[in-house]
């Protein structure tokens, strides 16, 4: 495929769409205390970066499911490690 | 009504003991699924002598821990059910199967409770990861809802094979 530039900056656009509905629904659904825009891509979720804890994890799971359709297995959690990992699932699993 | 287990049964089954143990009757079990049991709430409840020496309103907290006593019923009658055709029911002690309230979420107290009044107490297991559960929870006194909400809780660390 030949990539111009107005097809990867549709793509990027597309990107930055779900990762910022990404921040607003884990801010929203968790009652974090925290400006979604101040959530990194990269930034760990879990642990020392965003602080969730396995309780969160079963909440996380639930409302993207609700919100995406995507089913999330307990042998493929690491997808919950950071924001682009979460987008990249929910954009190879989304039909 | 179909009587699924009556209080004597329900007091094999989970560790719960006076005054604490908050659910008299299952009326319908789906062992590791759903269920519905009922509490009834008399005057002489002990905790009316304080909440309040004027006004007795059964606290919603009880209401949430008699919920989570039937969460409790379906997750060890779903526990045993799995045992059975694992074939190792002998080796299990059914109090092990009781694990922990480790979040409560969304929960409204739509009207107070009051003696005399029966509870009509739902279960409905939803999503689990590791070893939490996510549970939705509805209590009812005849037609009306007087308390919904979401509890999630965790199986003992030591329970079962899996995690």
């Amino acid at each position: 495929m030949l990539l111009t530039y107005a097809s990867v900056k549709e793509q990027a656009e597309k990107r930055r769409e779900l990762t910022t509905r990404i921040k607003a629904i884990i801010v929203d659904r968790l009652s974090l205390d925290i400006e979604p825009e101040l959530i990194t891509d990269d930034q760990p979720l879990f642990g020392r970066g965003l602080g969730l804890d396995s309780i969160d994890a079963l909440e996380l799971t639930v409302c993207i499911e609700d919100e995406f359709g995507v089913t999330l297995y307990d042998d493929n959690m690491e997808v919950l490690g950071s924001i682009n990992k979460l987008a990249d699932y929910i954009t190879e699993n989304m039909e | 009504m179909k009587r699924i287990m009556t209080a004597d049964e329900i007091r094999n089954l989970i560790p719960h003991r006076w005054p604490f143990l908050l659910l008299d009757r299952v009326v319908e079990l789906e062992p590791g699924k759903s269920g519905t049991g009922l509490k009834n709430v008399t005057v002489s409840e002990p905790y009316f002598q304080g909440h309040f020496p004027s006004e007795s309103i059964m606290p919603g907290v009880l209401i949430l821990e008699s919920l989570a006593q039937l969460i409790a019923v379906v997750a060890g009658t779903g526990g045993i059910e799995e045992a059975k055709a694992a074939g190792t029911l002998e080796e299990l002690d059914p109090a092990s199967q009781v694990g922990y309230l480790v979040a409560i979420r969304d929960v409204k107290f739509m009207r107070p409770v009051v003696p005399g009044d029966q509870l009509e107490l739902k279960v409905s297991f939803g999503r689990s990861v590791g070893l939490l559960t996510m549970v939705k929870v509805a209590a009812y006194v005849g037609k009306d809802k007087v308390v919904e909400g979401t509890l999630s809780v965790s199986k003992r660390p030591d329970a079962g094979s899996e995690a």
